[in-house]
């Protein structure tokens, strides 16, 4: 799943016809005044400026602004650039033209199993979160389309009567064609807006989620994906991320502030599995991490090094099933060069590692892990047959 | 009995060097359960028309490589599977290929990374055909004792330690390809093993759930119990509490549930797979799951590590009530075993082998590669240069600074000698025909011999013979007079004592310079005194004074030539080069330039 920004995520619904606000995105004032001397919008009508960043909640951290004038506009720009909201800061701000109007609607398409569901409420903004029964749902099997006549009877059963019934039911068809067409998984409108000049419907403000897998289909998504936690990646998981971009198979980092226990599992199933072991003992996560897909050693190495670089951590857990292909030997290989380097810049005193791992050449590099303890590691490895989430259980009994 | 796979089942594999991969893991499984190879045919358009070579015990197997799965089908009618491991740009439109063949009535996909629509529209066209869609992501589908899709199992010894040369009482049906292979150990170790263990992907919308899996499994009387494994996000899991609880059903039901660890984790942060998302208002979540589960009457273990207990209950269950009745386990002699490799079964001290060839110069298996024992960096950071590396390899010894320097100057003044000298007129004509560097320099090199460059060796060879055994001059020319014919190393096509060979003068200057002793170099020098007095030509030319000069150092008369070669190996490489750079036109020789002394055109005979 990918988030994108509003930006870009308006400039695909306008692709397929959805009328948007006119707006910029700009990352200075000199951008931005340079912009309004050649954009009528800016210079005549009112205005609304938002932080474009992937920040939850922006009204309540003043980071939106509506019913600006053009000068009023640069005061907010200026305002906001540069801001810091927990890591994250904001680089980037919309201004879109306020559209005058009186109704505002709700629009979305979601991905399901067999197709999407298109949903229509004849309410819009926060009064819809209140009143989700007024909500009324289409479902579109894939590969079909939405038929005109069941879009109409949407609008109906929404509540939508007159010429805004017709335009909302085609707005709906517009959607479910950027929907479709852009490998979306989830697309909201919230509010769409009855235009008070000439009753067009507009687009306020948009929510963009698309499948990354299928960008390479998708030559013209030259934007940025948004980090999905609500806050910016860190320079590890950023590093991190870069290897796994460049390997076969693939490594995972995830760090969580005020945790001590340090997770360096394989695979994408037992490392869940060992998260929620240790939650299950109490324990206080320190990482995500994954290795999986046999991947080379030398990336492992680098998943290590991060690994045993977090802040005050207590135990790292080296959890793993029994592989299918992933090389025991050669990943383990790289885990070792990892602590090996650690300790040799002073990291992992008084840190406890923990070991248990099957699969090709298991014997091998189990055994290599086993000689970390005449290298003055505490280290305590297993074999398969001890249970997949035992070591857990043994680091946090004597924490 | 199994679900899925099963004795019958033919299988061709669309895709490159991973798909070859999986087919060797096949192959492994069919050697334990000692059954013939069922992977019939490949389909990959970049090698259709070549074969894939598959190891099957010490033996190998030719596997054909088709363009389209309609010509792997028409070839091999008996075809009813395919696994896909085609990139994940292509994939949809080969999986399409296989699922609309009329012969096919299972596609496993193992590629990861495909978009949702494409896995939908999948799944759909499977519906539509009555067939199986398994997969994105999917490790495959194993049915003990009878058949392996995909690397599901792992290694060999795995699939011997989890028992799966013969069939047990349990199915697996699992998101995560990784635990597929915990699971089917654990059923392995704590009951009797498994029927059939499936990996339906971890993405968000696999192509056929579990309730699908789970209504097969029901229907196969072979399986007593199904151990689900599943992940949070989406509903596959409800749907299959659902169907479990919708009436009463002849498996039981296990399960465990990942992702408990989300509730305490920061907001929006998720993990694992790409289908292991919640969704709004806590459905999808662990605890929702795990919950739906347990009310159906599934036994849900409160942990992963609770699992192989409940499964042991569950088997012992059965046995108490008669509907297992455990088997002996086939003892470790009678399970076959994979052959070893080569190196392997030295390594185990099992056999011996004469070497083919046998070096004593070199070693190349370490991190870097040792002439005569010493390491190339060591050497290089202690000083030592080329001619060092030379006497090493050439002749075993680390020679002095002394001898090094009069090698060096060797193939200084050795390295090229113009264009117009056999070697370098050969490679240049071969440049200018377009012929690559290689071949062109040796071109050059095929003209070195006896009357160009070559005669190094053998003048060495004769001055040594000559000094070893004593004889004066007199007596060498005699005993080379009756014996061999002209004195290698002895005279020149344009130099003579009044227009002398600077080289020579040079290398006799410097070595003479040095105070050592030089026996050769003497005799030679003493040999050309008497020749050169016969006819002004007959000097000691640039090949005798290095043969000479190097015998008196120590080198073995065999390597002698070498040191020409290599000298003017960098002259020829020049040329080359050279030419190349000029981008020079093909030499063809002017007819004015031959004399035609051929017979006059006349009449041909008729043929008798």
């Amino acid at each position: 799943m990918a988030k994108v920004l509003e930006g870009p995520g308006m400039g695909l619904m306008k692709k397929w016809g959805i009328t948007v606000p006119n707006y910029v995105v700009v990352t200075s004032v000199e951008q931005f005044n340079e912009l309004a001397t050649v954009n009528d919008w800016i210079q005549k009508g009112k205005l609304v400026a938002k932080a474009h960043e992937a920040l939850g909640s922006r009204f309540k951290l003043g980071l939106v602004k509506v019913d600006l004038d053009r000068k009023g506009a640069e005061a907010a720009v200026k305002e906001m650039l540069g801001k810091q909201v927990g890591s994250i800061t904001v680089t980037q701000v919309i201004v879109s033209e306020m559209i005058p109007h009186k109704e505002e609607h709700y629009a979305s398409v979601k991905s399901t199993r067999t197709g999407c569901e298109i949903f229509l409420a004849n309410c819009g903004g926060i009064e819809v979160e209140s009143n989700w029964g007024r909500v009324k749902k289409l479902t579109v099997e894939i590969g079909d389309k939405p038929a005109a006549a069941d879009l109409d009877k949407l609008a109906k059963d929404a509540g939508f009567a007159g010429p805004v019934a017709k335009k909302i039911a085609e707005f709906a068809n517009k959607l479910f064609a950027a929907f479709d067409n852009e490998d979306a998984q989830y697309l909201e409108v919230n509010p769409v807006v009855v235009r008070a000049s000439d009753g067009e419907l507009i687009a306020l403000d948009a929510v963009t989620l698309l499948d990354g897998d299928a960008k390479f289909r998708h030559p013209d998504w030259n934007f940025q994906f948004a980090a999905e936690f609500g806050r910016a990646y860190t320079k590890d998981e950023v590093e991190v991320m870069a290897v796994d971009s460049k390997i076969k198979g693939s490594v995972k980092f995830i760090q969580i502030p005020g945790g001590n226990i340090a997770m360096l599992p394989a695979g994408g199933g037992a490392s869940v599995y060992y998260s929620d072991a240790v939650v299950a003992r109490g324990g206080k996560l320190a990482n995500y991490a994954e290795y999986s897909g046999d991947p080379p050693d030398w990336a492992v190495e680098v998943l290590t090094e991060k690994v045993a670089s977090l802040p005050d951590i207590k135990h790292i857990i080296v959890g793993g099933a029994i592989a299918n292909f992933t090389d025991v030997k050669k990943t383990f290989g790289g885990i070792i060069a990892g602590f090996r380097k650690a300790k040799s810049e002073g990291r992992l005193r008084g840190v406890k590692i923990w070991v248990r791992r099957g699969g090709p050449n298991e014997k091998e590099g189990l055994e290599l892990m086993r000689k970390l303890k005449d290298e003055g590691f505490d280290i305590t490895v297993f074999d398969r047959s001890t249970p997949l989430t035992d070591i857990v259980d043994m680091a946090l009994q004597n924490k | 009995m199994s679900i899925l796979a099963n004795k019958d089942t033919r299988v061709v594999i669309q895709g490159g060097a991973a798909g070859v991969n999986a087919a060797r893991r096949m192959a492994e499984f069919c050697y334990l359960n000692k059954k013939s190879l069922y992977v019939e045919a490949f389909v990959y358009p970049p090698d259709a028309g070549k074969t894939n070579e598959v190891p099957y015990g010490s033996g190998l197997l030719t596997i054909p490589v088709y363009k389209t799965v309609a010509e792997a089908t028409k070839n091999h009618p008996g075809i009813n599977t395919s696994l896909v491991y085609i990139g994940a740009d292509r994939a949809c439109a080969g999986t399409l290929e296989a699922l609309n063949d009329p012969h096919i009535k299972l596609v496993s996909m193992i590629t990861e990374g495909v978009p949702e629509k494409d896995a939908k529209l999948l799944a759909k066209q499977a519906t539509k055909l009555g067939k199986v869609f398994n997969g994105p992501s999917s490790i495959g589908i194993i049915s003990a004792g009878s058949c392996r899709l995909g690397v599901i199992g792992g290694a060999f010894d795995n699939l011997v330690a989890c028992k799966l040369y013969r069939e047990g009482s349990f199915g697996v049906i699992t998101k995560s390809g990784g635990l597929s292979n915990e699971i089917i150990w654990i059923c392995s170790q704590f009951a009797d093993g498994i029927t059939t263990a499936i990996g339906i992907g971890g993405d968000a919308y696999p192509g056929t759930d579990y309730v699908s899996y789970l209504e097969m499994f029901e229907n196969d009387p072979k399986t007593k119990a199904v151990v689900i494994v599943g992940e949070m996000g989406g509903d596959l899991e409800e749907r299959a509490a659902e169907w479990y609880g919708a009436k009463k059903r002849r498996i039981k039901l296990l399960a465990v549930v990942s992702g408990f660890c989300q509730e305490s984790l920061p907001k929006g942060m998720k993990f694992g797979h790409a289908g292991a998302k919640e969704g709004m208002k806590g459905e999808g979540s662990a605890r929702s799951k795990s919950d739906a589960l347990k009310k159906a009457g599934a036994i849900v273990p409160p942990t992963f590590g609770a699992l192989g207990p409940a499964i042991k209950e569950t088997y012992d269950e059965f046995v108490k009530s008669g509907q297992i009745v455990p088997v002996a386990d086939v003892p470790a002699s009678e399970v076959p075993k994979l052959p070893k490799t080569v190196e392997q079964a030295m390594r185990d001290n099992e056999v011996t082998v004469v070497p083919l060839i046998r070096t004593t110069i070199s070693d190349d298996r370490g991190d870097e590669p040792c002439y005569d024992g010493y390491p190339a960096s060591e050497l290089i950071n202690k000083g030592y240069e080329i001619p060092h590396i030379i006497g090493l390899l050439w002749d075993k010894r680390l020679i002095s600074k002394q001898e090094a320097e009069i090698v060096k100057r060797i193939l200084m003044l050795s390295a090229d000698h113009g264009p117009c000298v056999s070697g370098a007129y050969a490679t240049i004509l071969a440049a200018c025909a377009g012929i690559g560097l290689s071949q062109a320099v040796a071109a050059g090199m095929i003209m070195i011999g006896p009357r160009f460059g070559g005669a190094v060796t053998d003048a060495g060879r004769w001055f040594k013979y000559a000094v070893d055994n004593k004889m004066t001059v007199d007596e060498f020319l005699a005993y080379m007079k009756k014996n061999v014919g002209p004195v290698p190393g002895i005279g020149h096509r344009v130099k003579s004592l009044r227009n002398p060979d600077k080289r020579v003068k040079e290398l006799v200057g410097y070595v003479k310079s040095l105070n050592i002793k030089t026996p050769y170099l003497d005799f030679a020098l003493q040999v050309e005194q008497v020749t050169a007095a016969k006819k002004d030509n007959l000097i000691l030319n640039v090949d005798g004074t290095m043969a000479a000069v190097l015998v008196d150092i120590g080198f073995p008369v065999d390597s002698l030539n070498g040191f020409f070669i290599l000298a003017r190996t960098i002259g020829l490489i020049g040329h080359w080069v050279d030419q190349k750079r000029q981008d020079s036109r093909l030499i063809r020789l002017f007819d004015y330039l031959v004399n035609y002394a051929a017979p006059k055109r006349r009449e041909v005979p008729p043929l008798k």
